[in-house]
């Protein structure tokens, strides 16, 4: 590998660590601004349902009940850049495990949440998000 | 019953083997009558001191607590004989004393020998004009057994011991136990519930009325009590597949006392909301704890022994609504409006989805794609996923327990993902974070082939498409697989992402493939491999081992082929895809073939040829 590319590794793993610091403590602290992180074509997929958009996103977001999300396993990896569109777009792809509890129920669950995010105008937005709780999904 | 019977009643038991009567230790108690092992003298004996030893039990169930020293039983138990005039210590100064159980046993012996119309026809007369219905009457070796479920008949029947004639001119003895019928709950059980529960379902309200469901005369058979747990369960669980809507259900008059079980209420009736349990015999308000995750509007609970237990009707009201703060009717009166707070309505998450995808057009392609790669994953040899893969693909692998998980099982443990999880919370440095990462297909592939054999449920998979472009699908799966080889076959939950592109031969290839392992919740564990098996997907020929474009190899490569299997000992495969990754240089693919082999990351099966 060159050593761009090792330093793009470097560096999804670091934007990975910093962008989920941020984005769980909008959704736990202050979630009326959490959209802001997603692109104005995001989309959110929360345990199977698609809202696509930057203002539904905020919306399904808020009628979400209050929740704490606790960090255990993290992991990122960059997207080769020329792939996501034609132009250089630097784009990462971040894993993020551990628990969350919803204050309706106060009960621990265990969850896992994927992004795509991708460097726009020097902030990194979220192209994609999808969220699943590890619960048994064959209904 | 603690410490009972001391060696002088294993003795008395020891003499009279053929009257077994095990109640001392364990409760429920049970009696078993062992046919056909009376020996003629000694049976008068037997069921004389039987009928006191069981009289002596249901004084000691009221009174007990602090037992005084028991009386011997030699004292009348000595004589031999005929049923004689009882001696003045005896049974006449025992007084009856209701037990805690809300059915009494009554057992007739030598009742075999009259007709059950004769023996009941005699009891009724006796205890005239009381009446009681006899409840799964049945001759038990040579006693008549039958059940009543009403603490006065029980008493007037205990009075009623050697008080009547019979016409062979014995008196009639009558042993009254504290005990409920003993049953197994099968199928055949189960059966006849739903068919009484059908017939007492109204559709149109989505009520079920179980009122003294024991009593129903299409169950007279079976003793089908619903405070028991068991069969609570068995009716809940009836409930549930049948009426998972229901709104409605009446439990009045069933002697419910614990409601520990009903716990499983709120899970399984996710609709009701009017419950009524009037007339049962719960003991306290925070006996309907385990109720209070049901969002009841309507609530009966009169009746029951927990209203006592308050001097004020408004404070009962308000202790209620504090554990049902939906309640607006209860025993039957409006409730007043509650004052609350205008705090958000309790939120709930919404439901989930099995998959979302964000072009239905890309279905098939998703579900051909899993299908072929999973097949060749949970085969014998992960090799030919050399195809699935990109050239400069990547791969990553994190692990974790799940949290306040106690099971420590050796099935449970994941040293061999943990081992090689790229988790950055823990895995800080550079160098070890670049070195997780596997990059190019052939490190890809020998991580993968690493990993214990699996086999993917497949139709319980959760997959989200979250893009899906000419150039580019990025998709996520959630799901289980449990490992085949390793010992125990633990279910693990995964989480996956694969980020694809289409590859130079107008097929797909994976770039970025991203893995998480941990165990299974017991949830998940339930459920896991139940969703149809593996027929519904279509039987594995996928596009798997091709061997490679073989025949369009200019002269030179082949010779590079031969010259680098020669010295790696590699299959044709394997030394293929390392000359390909290298861009056939020879010097580079022998480095890279050492450098792995040195890690041990080379699998066995690129030496098979």
């Amino acid at each position: 590998m060159s050593e761009v590319v090792l330093k793009n590794v470097d560096n999804a793993c670091e934007t990975a660590e910093e962008f989920t610091r941020v984005f769980y403590k909008q959704v736990d602290n202050s979630r009326h601004l959490t959209s802001k992180l997603y692109l104005d074509t995001g989309l959110l997929v929360w345990n199977g349902n698609g809202i696509n958009g930057n203002d539904k996103i905020q919306k399904f977001l808020m009628d979400l009940p209050g929740s704490n999300h606790v960090l255990k396993t993290l992991d990122a990896q960059p997207i080769s850049e020329n792939l996501v569109s034609n132009q250089l777009t630097l784009t990462y792809l971040i894993q993020a495990c551990g628990d969350v509890t919803y204050q309706n129920d106060n009960i621990k669950k265990p969850f896992q949440q994927t992004f795509l995010i991708v460097a726009v105008d020097g902030k990194w937005k979220i192209a994609s998000d999808c969220f699943r709780l590890q619960v048994p999904y064959n209904s | 019953m603690p410490k009972r019977g001391g060696g002088r009643m294993r003795n008395w038991k020891a003499d009279n083997d053929h009257f077994e009567h095990d109640d001392r230790a364990s409760n429920p108690r049970r009696v078993s009558f062992k046919p056909g092992t009376n020996k003629g003298k000694n049976k008068f004996n037997s069921w004389k001191n039987t009928a006191k030893l069981l009289l002596d039990d249901d004084v000691d169930m009221g009174a007990s607590g602090g037992q005084g020293p028991r009386k011997p039983y030699r004292g009348r138990g000595g004589r031999l004989g005929s049923p004689a005039p009882r001696s003045g210590h005896g049974i006449t100064k025992k007084k009856f004393v209701a037990g805690m159980l809300p059915w009494y046993q009554i057992i007739i012996p030598y009742g075999a020998k009259h007709d059950k119309d004769v023996v009941l026809r005699a009891l009724l007369d006796h205890i005239s004009p009381e009446i009681f219905i006899p409840h799964y009457y049945k001759i038990n070796g040579n006693a008549a057994v039958f059940y009543v479920d009403d603490v006065k008949i029980a008493e007037k029947l205990f009075h009623a011991d050697r008080k009547i004639m019979m016409s062979d001119g014995f008196k009639l003895v009558v042993i009254v136990r504290n005990t409920v019928p003993n049953v197994n709950v099968d199928a055949d059980m189960k059966e006849k519930m739903k068919l009484v529960m059908a017939k007492r379902y109204n559709a149109a309200t989505k009520a079920l009325d179980l009122t003294k469901f024991h009593a129903d005369p299409d169950l007279s058979e079976i003793f089908c009590a619903l405070f028991r747990p068991v069969i609570m369960l068995a009716a809940i669980d009836i409930i549930a597949e049948n009426i998972p809507d229901l709104e409605a259900l009446n439990l009045n008059d069933n002697k419910l006392h614990g409601l520990e079980h009903l716990k499983i209420l709120s899970t399984k009736l996710k609709s009701l909301k009017i419950l009524y349990m009037a007339d049962n015999r719960i003991p306290f308000l925070g006996s309907l704890d385990p109720l209070k995750s049901l969002p009841l509007v309507e609530l009966y609970l009169k009746g029951n022994p927990l209203l006592n237990r308050f001097n004020d009707h408004d404070i009962y009201i308000s202790d209620v609504r504090k554990k049902f703060p939906k309640l607006v009717r209860l025993d039957g009166v409006d409730l007043p409006p509650a004052i609350g707070f205008d705090v958000s309505e309790d939120v709930t998450l919404p439901p989930r989805q099995q998959s979302f995808l964000i072009d239905p057009a890309g279905q098939d392609l998703v579900r051909e794609f899993l299908t072929q790669y999973f097949a060749i994953f949970d085969s014998e040899s992960r090799q030919p996923l050399l195809e699935a893969y990109h050239e400069s693909a990547t791969m990553s692998m994190a692990a974790n327990y799940l949290t306040n998980d106690n099971r420590n099982m050796p099935a449970t443990r994941l040293n061999q993902y943990i081992s090689n999880s790229r988790n950055i919370i823990r895995i800080t440095e550079r160098e070890s974070r670049r070195r997780y990462l596997r990059t190019g297909k052939l490190q890809v592939v020998s991580f993968l082939s690493d990993l214990p054999k699996t086999t993917h449920d497949l139709m319980g998979f959760a997959v989200d498409l979250l893009v899906f472009t000419p150039t580019m699908i990025v998709l996520t799966m959630n799901g289980l697989y449990k490992e085949t080889n390793t010992s125990g076959s633990p279910t693990r939950s995964f989480h996956r992402t694969f980020v694809i592109v289409p590859n130079s031969g107008g097929g797909f290839c994976i770039i970025n493939d991203m893995l998480y392992v941990t165990n299974t919740t017991k949830e998940q564990e339930e459920s896991a491999f139940k969703s149809g098996m593996p027929e519904a997907i279509p039987p594995t020929p996928a596009p798997t081992p091709t061997p490679a474009p073989a025949p369009s190899f200019s002269n030179d490569h082949q010779m590079l082929l031969n010259t680098l299997g020669q010295q790696t000992g590699m299959n044709e495969h394997w030394s293929l895809n390392c000359l390909q990754e290298t861009g056939w240089d020879l010097q580079r693919a022998l480095f890279i073939f050492n450098q792995l082999q040195s890690e041990g990351k080379i699998p066995p099966e690129a030496f098979i040829k």
